[in-house]
């Protein structure tokens, strides 16, 4: 009997089409379709670059050099975008920076990430890390698991994402290649926008309404 | 009931559009080939064009193989957890969607934009079936609302304008809004954000399927691909098996190509890799995961060697940005989802060289299109593959007799192969139309012309427009420039002609 007559159908007539046969293996994927990876250039270059990009698709980036200056610049954003609830990833990078602690001292409601998704919606706050970036289009990939609950990024008015330099990967393909074994991995690239009316660029569609980047320098970690 | 067309009559759909489609269209594909000209300009030519060539062979190589790459990819996304289903036309996937659908009790369904599904009419299926089916694309959202088809592959409401979009609002929502852009978008945000926390399942097409790995790639901008594929607790993914990649390497090149050349975007805002449902309990995503793949006549694509890279298109849209006959039109005189130049091609092989019998015919054979292509598809000699199996299959309808147009086909083939022959011919024509010509229109020809003129008028051969035209893009200035050397050097060899014969003339005393 035959169990997938659509399948067995549709290969079958790719073959015939093709002149291949069901035991015929493949050739390897041709030399001219690889491009090599971009050079990398200097890390304070990447950086700037990083920011750069960000800034230009309408994110708002900033380098920060110290703990004080983390927490002066959550306090402005706290008071500029009127924080009062907010999620955030469960790393222990994030945890070593003492955000949630600091934002609970500004009297902003901490929400877990696995609350209901009705209650990460309302959060005015999502934070988040990243686990790779791509200065040269100004990319951030975020991965997903248990720590990392993907709606923290997509479902709060804000989204925070902090990094470390070294995390500034070259090229697309070295990060693809980071990435093979996740459920879901999402580069996010400047705030969600739309030009579907009347071409007017619009930030801020279905995605959070607008995208805060900070390079957080490594050596201020506990 | 399927939503394929029975005939598709490309002239008659021209004369319906309205008188505002054209500025509006115009305005959006200068936008799209400007940014893309500048993003490119980064890249540098000589890298683009080698990114190109590096898409092209990819996708060749994918299609060339493409047993094994769906085979492959059947296994990988099983491996990871998701399902994948087999539809061999248009009905059996509507009709596995919806058994899904049926099966898990579905009565809300949120959709990202996906040509795939609008060519199988899967919304229609669902709704028929009492399940509320969305679009939550803004644009896509706005022409469902008005209840027409998509007018462009990356801004479908593009024909429509605030004002217009404001008032269906107000008629259809019951929304008070001023006709600005902002305030539009945001109250469509707020109504679709109730739907995504409601929905019991998410649809999505794919832009790309990796074999290597099982992951299906999503690029979109607004965000409400991720709302789809990560909200609803069942996400279904409907994608053509032209879809598929070999690994996450080919990937590489193409995702560089896509939204530079569709938006002119170095990397659009969200991209999403979805390798089967989640993993884990505490993890956001669907517990379960889809994939319906889709023949629909692809399979015959494959059969013929030339119109077969056809399926190497990335469906970008910058085909139909450069393409003088789209800017006209617009996308809804192609009468089907896909329109353009890649409609041009694609539909006459989806649906029959019958029932879109005008299609091939609708182009000026320019080639702006397959210079413009990221993925290198020879556009041009595809059409005229078409117009020959069109001809051949003596389905042409009689304003002009199959043998005259074979012949001219034949002529139109040989001289396009020739530019600077091509490009005389068309001089020598606008000359000859003069006593003809009454405004922008031939009204009436002489025979055996006369056979098209009798049922209507038939556009004056304009100035230099395909010039015009070559102009909006770098590699199409250095083609103009390679043409006028070539007219040039015709034309001084016809002077020196007639020069000649003259002394010769006078050298016998006559
Ligand atoms: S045919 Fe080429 S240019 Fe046109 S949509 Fe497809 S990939 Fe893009």
């Amino acid at each position: 009997m035959n169990k997938h007559p659509a399948r067995d159908e549709i290969l079958g007539q790719v073959r015939a089409a093709l002149g291949r046969r069901a035991e015929t293996s493949v050739a390897n994927v041709p030399a001219s379709a690889r491009v090599g990876p971009r050079q990398a250039g200097d890390a304070n270059g990447e950086i700037e670059m990083l920011l750069g990009e960000i800034a230009k698709l309408g994110g708002n980036p900033r380098h920060l050099e110290s703990k004080a200056d983390l927490e002066a610049a959550l306090e402005n954003l706290v008071h500029e975008e009127g924080v009062k609830k907010a999620t955030m990833w469960q790393t222990s990078e994030l945890k070593e920076l003492g955000v949630a602690e600091y934002l609970g001292t500004l009297g902003v409601e901490m929400i877990s990430p696995h609350a209901d998704r009705d209650q990460l919606a309302d959060c005015d706050l999502g934070v988040t890390g990243v686990d790779a970036a791509l200065p040269e289009t100004g990319t951030l990939v975020l991965r997903s698991n248990p720590e990392k609950p993907r709606l923290v990024s997509l479902l709060p008015r804000v989204h925070l994402a902090i990094l470390y330099p070294p995390l500034l990967d070259a090229d697309l393909g070295t990060v693809l290649d980071k990435l093979r074994d996740d459920s879901c991995v999402t580069f996010i690239t400047g705030p969600s926008r739309t030009s579907d009316i009347e071409l007017t660029v619009t930030i801020g569609v279905h995605g959070p309404k607008a995208l805060h980047v900070w390079i957080v320098e490594k050596t201020d970690r506990s | 009931m399927s939503a394929i067309p029975t005939h598709i009559d490309f002239r008659r759909n021209v004369q319906s559009v309205e008188p505002q489609v054209p500025a509006s269209v115009r305005k959006a594909t200068t936008r799209f080939l400007d940014t893309r000209a500048a993003v490119v300009d980064v890249i540098g030519q000589e890298s683009w064009q080698a990114l190109r060539q590096a898409g092209h062979d990819v996708r060749l190589h994918t299609i060339n193989h493409l047993d094994y790459y769906l085979a492959r990819l059947e296994e990988e996304v099983t491996r990871a957890g998701g399902h994948v289903h087999w539809a061999r036309d248009a009905q059996e996937a509507n009709r596995i969607v919806l058994e899904i659908a049926q099966e898990h009790r579905v009565k809300r369904v949120v959709k990202a934009k996906s040509m795939v599904t609008e060519e199988i009419g899967l919304n229609r299926t669902l709704v028929d079936a009492g399940v509320q089916t969305l679009e939550t694309d803004l644009g896509e959202y706005i022409v469902q609302l008005a209840g027409t088809g998509p007018s462009h592959i990356m801004v479908p409401a593009i024909h429509l304008t605030k004002e217009g979009i404001a008032d269906l609002f107000r008629e259809k929502l019951g929304l008070d809004a001023l006709p600005e852009a902002a305030r539009l978008a945001a109250l469509a945000r707020a109504q679709l954000r109730q739907e995504f926390l409601a929905a019991d399942m998410g649809i999505t097409g794919a832009n790309f399927l990796v074999a290597e790995t099982g992951t299906l790639v999503l690029v979109t901008n607004e965000g409400n691909g991720r709302m789809c594929t990560t909200l609803p607790p069942l996400h279904v993914a409907v994608a053509g098996i032209d879809k598929v990649v070999p690994d996450l390497e080919s990937l590489n090149v193409l995702l560089k190509l896509l939204p530079r050349s569709a938006t002119g975007q170095k990397m659009s805002a969200y991209t999403a890799f979805i390798t089967g449902p989640r993993r884990t309990e505490e993890e956001n995503g669907p517990k379960e995961f889809h994939l319906v793949l889709l023949d629909n006549g692809r399979t015959i694509i494959l059969q013929d060697e030339i119109t077969r890279e056809t399926l190497l298109c990335i469906r970008c849209g910058a085909c139909l940005n450069v393409c003088p006959v789209y800017n006209h039109v617009g996308g809804h005189a192609y009468g089907f989802a896909y329109s353009g130049p890649i409609g041009a091609i694609l539909l006459p092989q989806l649906v029959g060289t019958k029932v879109a019998a005008d299609l091939p015919f609708a182009s000026s054979l320019c080639g702006a299109c397959a210079d413009i292509c990221p993925v290198k598809i020879p556009i041009v000699e595809i059409l005229l593959r078409l117009r020959r199996r069109v001809v051949e299959g003596d389905t042409v309808e009689p304003a002009v007799s199959p043998a005259t147009l074979r012949l001219g086909v034949q002529m139109v083939a040989r001289a396009m192969s020739i530019p600077w022959l091509y490009d005389l011919a068309g001089q020598l024509l606008r000359i000859a139309q003069a006593p003809f010509r009454r405004g922008a229109w031939l009204p009436s020809l002489p025979p055996p012309l006369n056979r098209w003129t009798m049922a209507r008028p038939l556009p004056a051969l304009r100035a230099d427009w395909r010039a015009a035209w070559r102009r909006r893009t770098p590699e199409g200035r250095t083609r103009q420039r390679r043409i006028r050397i070539a007219l040039v050097a015709a034309l001084a060899s016809a002077a020196a002609y007639v020069g000649w014969r003259l002394i010769q003339r006078q050298d016998r005393g006559e």
